[in-house]
This record gives C-alpha cells, structure tokens and sequence, in this order.
C-alpha cells in the first residue's frame, strides 16, 4: 500500500466522530497550557498517562499529539501580549512580538504567529508523511562533534539578540551559562555550584529561569514604577488581522522557518529552541529593514514561531520512525506506547500501522483546528488586555506558581523562581537584555556536553570537529556569520585599493 | 557600582569553580568550562566597570522606583513562599500550611495593591476565586500536584 | 499528607474491601486500605510507571482501591527520599518506589543517606543491561570487543546513561574484570537512553551499553547487533550470551523495588509485604510483566534488606574504581 492510501485510511480513522472530539479536547487543553506559563506539554502527558488504562491507543494518541500541537501554538499568546513566554521557546518570539504589541498591533503579532504556526505544523507534517526516512537518516549522521558545531553557530544567534550594548548582552549570556552549569556534571558525575543544596543536584530548570526572568521580572519591573507613568501602551489601534504588508513579509519567514525547524526536530539533541535562535539571527539578516528588529518587526515573529511548530512535527519523526525519543515529551508518549504493550521502534509502522496514521491524520486535522480556534480567539486574546493591570499581574503570578510549584512541589524551586525574578528585575532596570540568558543557559551546557563527548571519542584530538565534513560545513557556515559582515567590507576595501576583481 | 559587583560575582564563580573535584578520568574535566565562564565574567566585570566610570548610559535614571509597591510585592511573594507549605524548623512546624489557595489569595491580594488597585478585599475575593478554579482545573482534573492546605482538604 | 477526604475515602474503601489479611489489628487493615505511593521522579519516567502498574494491577485484582500518588523528582531519587522520611514516618500505608538507581544516586552525590533506613519490603522487577555495536561494527562478539578494548582503552568508545548510572557501574565492572584500569574507559555519557539508541545507530561510537528494553527494537530490526547481556543466565527470547559465558565474570541486574516508611512496626511492614506477595501471585501482575517487558525478580521482606545492603557495597566498590566515590 502506497503512503497516500495509508494516509487516506489514517484520516478514516482520525474522522469518526468520537476520534475529533478528542483531537478537539486536546488540541484545547493544550493551547491553554501553552498559554500560561511554566506550565508545558510534556508533564501535563505525562500527569494524563492513567487514561491509557481507560481509552484505545487510538484516542489516547491523538489526544496527546493535540495537546503537543496546541501548547506550541498557545505559548507564542503571552510572550506577545504580557512578555512573558509560555514556554521556552517561545522566548524569541517575545522579542519583535511584545514590542510589536505594545505598538499596538499586537492582532497583527497573533495572527501571523497562529498562521505561520499552520504552515509549518502543515508542512512539518507533510514531512512526517513523506519526508520520514531521508530526515531519520539525516538526523543520525548528527554525533557530538556535529551537534557542537551547530551550538557553535547557534551562539552567532546572540549577537542578534544583544540589545544595546555588546558588553552587557555578553555579561547576561554568561550569567545564562553560569545558571546552566548548576547541577550534577553529566560527564564526569561531579557536582557543580550546588552549594550543598541537593534540589539543585538536577540543575535549574530552564522553564523556572524563563517564567522568573519574563514572568516575574516583568511583574516586579512594573508594579514598581510610579503608577502616574504607566501609559496604556497596548491599546489596538490597527485592525487585528494582518494587512497586505504584513503577508507580503511574513511569508518567506513561515517558509524558512519551517525548513529550519523540521529537520532539528528530528534531531536526537535538536530541541525546539534552538531553530527558534537560528530563525530569529536569520530572518535579521535577510530582512529588508534589519533596522526594525528590536522594535516590532514582523518577521522576528513569523519565522520563530514557524520554526517551533516545524520542530514539533520533527520530533515526532524519530518517534514514529524509530521509537527514539528527541524531547520530554516523545519520552513521554513513548511510555505511552508501553503502557498499551506496543514496542515502539523501526517496525513500529508495520506493526501498527493503522496506529500512527490515525495519529498523522489527526495531526493535519488539529493543526486546522488550531487554526480556525485561534484565529477568531486573537480578538479574544487582545480584550485581555483590558483586564486592570493589578488583577491581570495578580492572575499571572498564580499561573507561575503552579506552573513551577506543581512541577516539584518544592519551596526551593519557588524560591528560585522569586530570586530569578527579581534578577530580572535588576536586568531590566540597568538595561540588560534579559533573552541572553536564557540562550546561555540552553546552549551552554549543551555545547560543553557535546565537546567533551567528541574529545571523548577523539581521545582528545581536538581535529575532530574540522575532520567531519558535516561539523566542518556547519564551523564555516559560523565562521561566514559571525566574519562576514567584516570580510566582506575588507574586499570592498581591498578592491578599491587595488582596482582588481 | 555595577561593574564592581559583577567582579565580585566572578569571584565568587571562581571560588566555587576551584571547589570542584577534577576527575583526571574525562578528557576534558568538568571544572573546563566553568573557569572560561569564570574568565568571561570577570572580563566583563571590568568592562561594566570602565563603562559605568565613563558613565552615562543607565537610561532609565530619571525614573522613581515606586517604593510602595515593592513593598507589597514583596511581602506577597515572601507571604507565598512561608505560607503555601509551612515552615518546619527544628522539628517544630512553626507556620502551618495554609496550602495554595490561601497563599495565593494574599498574593493576588498584595500584587494587586502593588499595582494600585485599592479594595484589598474585593481583591481578595477575586483571587480566592481564580486560585480555587485553578486548583480544581489543575489538581483535581489535570492531576497536577498543587499540594494539600487548610481550604484544600474540603474541597 | 493525610487529608480529611482521603480518610474518608479510607473508610469507604476499608468497608467496600471486606477482606482482613492474617494477623493484622483492625487498625491497622484500616490504614491499609489506603495507598500512598511515593515517586520520588518525575510522572512518566520508570518509577512512575512502576508505581502505576502497581496501581493498576492492585486495582483491577481488588487488592487495593484508594491510591494517593505523590512525586518529588531530582538527583535520581536523593531529592525525594529524605521527604519520604520526614514526611511519611511511622504511616503504616506509605511506600516509595527505588530502585538500583538510587543506590549508585546515593553514593556519588555523598547524600547523607542510607536505604537501610527504610523498611525493606520488596524487589518487585528487574532489567537487564545489554551491551550493543553498531550494525557496521567490526566486532562480531563480545570476546572481539573485549580484545580491541585491552589492546587500547581509549579507542573504545562507549555510551550510556549519565556518569555513575547503571550503564557507567557495568562498564566499569567490566574494565575491572578485564583487568583495564577504570578510569581509562572513554566513557560517553548521556542523559537517558534515547541519545545511546541515536548514537548506535547513528555509528558515532564504538558500542552501547543500556537496559534490554531500549535496545530490544533496533536488534529485532537489525539496526543494531546484541553482543552480550549482563543476566546471570540466558534469558528466555533473548539470542545472545551472558557476560560470564564470554569471559567476563560480571552480572548485574537493574532492580525496582519498594520500600516503606521508617518508624513502622515489623507486623505493618509484614501486612505490606503480604499486599505485594498477592500482587505477585495475581494473573494481572503476569500480564503486566509481558506487556511491559519486565523480568519478574520477587524477593520479599528482610532478604530484600539484606540484598539492598550487598549492593551497596559492591557498587560503592565500583563507583570508587571509576573514581566517582
């Protein structure tokens, strides 16, 4: 049976009545965790793992991948609206998109988040469909020498994101590095900067340092400045869909996005923050008024958003493909699979075939749900901000509480939270990019893991990230980024002085 | 000022960092990277420094920190922390739990005063609701842990 | 965390049961009726499904019908177990999921604990380790490995699980036994299995080393080749040898077991182990072990004590070989 036919059987299953309503159920609860933050797909799986005892593997799937979808989809909301993202990566999405808002075109910042979220949930889909085994087979060729030079290019990404001074912009991503190298060392066991404490053993969790630093900071940033200066910056003024310009820009971002996030998805240590980092640097570099970028460009929300809804879908290409869990939440789904007595891995779709195309069909159908839920809820989403400010900052700090003291039920984290936050306060108040850190804390470890991986099966040859064409490809590619403004300017000069071509 | 103090920071990295056991068993220890951060920060210490001596670029000097608000924000966030699962010290429970919803009920209450809003109890009202609705939404229904406390047990 | 609802759940629950196990005060069948399970990992991981295979199979046998599950995630269980201890002292009802883990966890963060502090009650299940190459490898057993690995230590490139884990435990028995100093492995460590798959499969390293289960899939496909199993003997449906049977004198089992609340009387503790000596006996919990793809290792009460403090001396031994401990 050819692909297509199989997918036209998966929708059979996908569209019997009983099947959408769970994909609608899901496709709901998770578009509101997605929206408060701290709170994310992957515990919120896991927390619902007893209904594998009561419901067919179909439903329960379907289920999951909606919540999956629809969290992606939620947490770009408040990282436009309030600054304060919803889950890690939407983080990049709070730079142009907040300030776009407070512009008051906050309708235009939702909607192209929401429509670029379909397209690349589309076409990332279209890829688990089609694209599965060139993608699996890429992905595998990734091994820490690679994924080191791809951390390598990702950390060019901040220089997009420095804010107004260089030395500031570094100091905050240092801080982020410093934060991720809290916790037991992975490679050696040694514990690093616990100071005694055994619930730092595990390291600090980047969804508390990004709700504190947003969340919180954002919070105590302004209850604490003279009430007679707050102006009401985020009145609407525009219409709240997107106008002929904004699709003229947002377009090629959606597109890119995608193909940036789908096959890092897929990546054993991808993730779905890092497309977002290396959209964001790329759509500064391509876009035709770079100047706009931290005031409210259009793109720095259309490609990041694209790109992390293209890396759900690519994570689910390794777990269908292969049983291979890529995030926390395909671990979690995979426990999933267990629990039905289904042994996920290569026979997966031979064995139980009707299984994941039900799942794939369900995927194109919540992805339009999403869509036309969505994009009647930005008007909705906009009349939030009518709710006083002291109610809806009260609200806000209840959200961060569960999202970070129902995750561990531990004080401590709470505690970090509050210290975070009033870190970001400071942040704030003297002018520190705050996005930094979070880059730090994400890249940081990850980058030291993969060195010390590679030099560990180098046995300590350094040349093995040159030796590998892939890593050397993607050094170069770092290289070109970070030099070649200047280079470029020196032949120019060079040129000039010597008049040859 | 600032300057000074992320020196001071860098110090206090280094001190930990010198704390760490190095295994000569990995190629490249686990104490690497945190001295290059070490490093980076003190760097940029002296830098903020030399900035902040050039002086000029706090943009945001003009502007009053509303010292009232901090105030109750902070004794809402610090109300939070003591009360949502009590406070144990020396095997003797000198605060009891009062469990989310109570402590959330002060939080909202004291972030609203914070930002101005001047019916402490009405406010209160409000955040009793919200905290009560998200405790059933996130505990009882998505089985979220959210703990146990005085107004937890009747519900 | 006994709320008033739960004990009234209890109750309920105690009179719905009708069932008084043998030499148990009525007192304490009524504390019984009630479960408290204590994960102290993350909903989702092992533990976790642990905890909730007991739940289901206690339930559909009706050993068991009111459970109260509570999580505290962090440092492979060093977080959570001292909240165990405080927070559920002398509560007849109360147990927390361990395991293997915990024990290596223990000893490599220095934690200020002990498992003999709690109250032994069960090892309920156990994985063994599988030791894998890539399909393209050049070592066709584990005697071809074992050669390559003596000759030079650093060519051999091993991945598993985090440093000090189970994975990092076994090869360090390994080098021992082959007589390779330890702290010569090149060691690739990971967070979780799912990197160790990736890397085999993805040919980036020299072999793999993680719990049958992971594996089981890709050496059905053929993606990659199971060179030995760290079993004491054949296991039933795997085709490959054991360690010893290649020469290496080594065997260990990655056990899950449970444990209850210090402070609890001996006949508290027997009602509990009499709970889990059903759960055993039971069809649901043999449907459980296929489904789930767990290796039955029962060993109940004080022998389970016994055995938790044997395996905490061998591996405090290893870890110090490694240099972790």
């Amino acid at each position: 049976m050819d692909t297509f036919s199989q997918l036209m059987q998966g929708f059979a299953i996908a569209l019997t009545p009983i099947n959408l309503l769970w994909c609608l159920v899901g496709v709901a609860v998770g578009t509101a965790i997605g929206v408060l933050p701290g709170l994310g797909p992957a515990l919120t799986i896991a927390l619902l793992l007893p209904i594998t005892t009561k419901v067919d593997p179909t439903a329960a799937f379907i289920l999951f991948a909606g919540i999956y979808y629809g969290a992606m989809y939620g947490g770009s909301t408040t990282s436009i609206l309030l600054n304060t993202p919803g889950e890690s990566a939407n983080i990049v999405t709070s730079l142009e998109g907040n300030k776009m808002a407070r512009k008051g075109r906050a309708g235009a910042a939702l909607a192209t988040a929401a429509i670029g979220s379909f397209v690349a949930g589309t076409i990332g889909t279209i890829g688990i469909t089609f694209m599965a085994e060139p993608v699996v087979k890429l992905a595998l060729k990734f091994g820490p020498a690679e994924y080191f030079s791809l951390m390598m290019l990702c950390f060019i990404t901040v220089a997009a994101v420095l804010g107004n001074s260089a030395i500031r912009g570094l100091t905050a991503l240092f801080v982020g590095m410093f934060l991720g190298m809290i916790g037991v060392d992975n490679q050696s066991g040694q514990l690093r900067f616990t100071f005694g404490v055994t619930e730092l053993y595990d390291g600090i969790n980047v969804i508390v340092v990004a709700v504190g630093l947003f969340a919180i900071g954002e919070t105590l940033w302004l209850a604490t400045r003279p009430k007679e200066q707050q102006e009401e910056v985020l009145e609407v003024k525009d219409s709240i869909m997107m106008n002929r310009e904004d699709w003229r820009r947002s377009w090629k971002p959606w597109l890119r996005g995608s193909l940036i996030g789908f096959p890092i998805g897929a990546m054993p240590a991808g993730g779905a923050e890092i497309p977002t980092f290396l959209s964001y640097s790329l759509e500064k570099k391509l876009s035709e008024k770079p100047e706009e970028f931290g005031h409210g460009a259009i793109e720095g929300v259309a490609g990041p958003e694209a790109a992390n809804n293209a890396s759900a879908a690519g994570v689910l290409v390794p777990m269908l493909a292969l049983g291979l869990p890529t995030s926390a939440t395909a671990a979690v789904m995979l426990s999933a699979f267990q629990s039905y007595g289904i042994n996920p891995g290569p026979q997966l779709l031979s064995t139980n075939g009707a299984l994941v195309w039900g799942l794939i069909a369900s995927l194109y159908i919540g992805n339009a749900m999403l869509l036309v839920l969505n994009l009647p809820l930005v008007g909705l989403w906009v009349k939030m901000l009518k709710i006083p400010a002291p109610h809806l900052y009260g609200g806000i700090l209840i959200f961060a509480t569960i999202g970070t003291y129902g995750i561990s039920r531990s004080v401590v984290d709470l505690m970090l939270l509050y210290a975070v936050g009033v870190m970001g306060f400071f942040m704030r108040r003297f002018d520190f990019p705050t996005a930094p850190v979070i880059i730090g804390m994400i890249l940081g470890p990850l980058a030291e893991m993969n060195f010390r991986q590679a030099m560990t099966i180098s046995q300590g040859d350094p040349m093995i990230f040159i030796q590998k064409p892939l890593s050397l490809f993607l050094l170069v590619l770092a290289a070109l980024a970070l030099l070649g403004p200047a280079l470029w300017g020196l032949t120019k000069r060079w040129r000039g002085v010597t008049g040859e071509a | 000022m600032l300057g000074v103090f992320m020196i001071g920071f860098a110090v206090v990295v280094a001190y930990a960092t010198a704390a760490i056991p190095q295994s000569t068993y990995a190629k490249i220890g686990p104490a690497v990277v945190p001295w290059a951060i070490t490093a980076g920060l003190f760097v940029l210490g002296i830098l903020l420094t030399l900035e902040g001596l050039r002086g000029g670029w706090w943009h945001d000097e003009a502007t009053q920190l509303d010292w009232r608000g901090i105030l109750w924000l902070g004794a809402g966030l610090l109300s939070n922390l003591v009360l949502i699962d009590g406070v144990e010290f020396g095997g003797k429970q000198l605060v009891p739990a009062f469990g989310f919803i109570l402590s959330s009920t002060l939080l909202f209450a004291c972030t609203a005063r914070a930002f101005g809003s001047p019916n402490f109890l009405r406010d209160g009202a409000i955040g009793f609701t919200l905290a009560l609705v998200a405790y059933v939404g996130f505990d009882r229904v998505l089985g979220y842990q959210i703990g146990s406390g005085l107004v937890e047990r009747f519900i | 965390m006994t709320s008033r609802r739960d004990i009234m759940k209890a109750g309920l629950a105690a009179g719905a049961l009708g069932y008084l196990p043998f030499g148990i005060t009525r007192a304490e069948a009524q504390a019984l009726a009630s479960l408290q399970i204590f994960v102290p990992a993350a909903p989702g991981g092992g533990w976790d499904g642990t905890g909730r295979a007991i739940e289901a199979v206690m339930r559909a046998e009706k050993i068991m019908e009111a459970f109260q599950f509570e999580h505290a995630p962090g440092a492979g269980g060093v977080v959570g177990m001292p909240k165990f201890m405080s927070s559920k002292k002398g509560q007849p009802n109360a147990i927390m999921i361990g395991g293997m883990v915990m024990v290596g966890a223990i000893i490599a963060n220095k934690a200020p604990l002990k498992l003999s502090d709690l109250v032994p009650i069960c090892r309920l299940t156990g994985e063994y380790e599988a030791i894998v190459v890539p399909a393209e490898s050049p070592f066709k057993t584990m005697k071809d490995l074992v050669a390559a690995f003596k000759a030079d230590p650093g060519k051999i490139s091993w991945s598993g699980g985090s440093a000090g884990g189970t994975d990092h435990i076994l090869v360090g028995m390994i080098a021992k036994a082959v007589g390779v100093d330890p702290k010569k492995i090149a060691y690739v460590a990971n967070s979780g299995g799912g990197p160790v798959i990736a890397a085999v499969l993805g040919n980036q390293v020299s072999c793999g080393v993680s719990g049958y289960g992971e594996f089981a899939e890709h050496i059905k496909a053929g993606k990659m080749r199971l060179l030995a199993m760290s079993s004491d003997k054949r296991l039933p449906g795997i085709n490959a040898p054991t360690l010893k049977e290649e020469g290496v004198d080594v065997e260990l089992a990655n056990w899950r077991g449970v444990f209850g609340a210090p402070g609890i009387t001996p006949q508290q503790q027997e009602a509990l182990v009499g709970l889990f000596d059903r759960l055993i006996a039971s069809e649901g919990w043999k449907q459980e072990l296929i489904k789930r793809d767990w290796t039955g290792i029962y060993m109940r009460g004080n022998a389970f004590g016994s055995y938790v403090e044997a395996e905490t001396t061998r591996i405090t031994g290893v870890l110090k070989d490694i240099g972790l401990a």
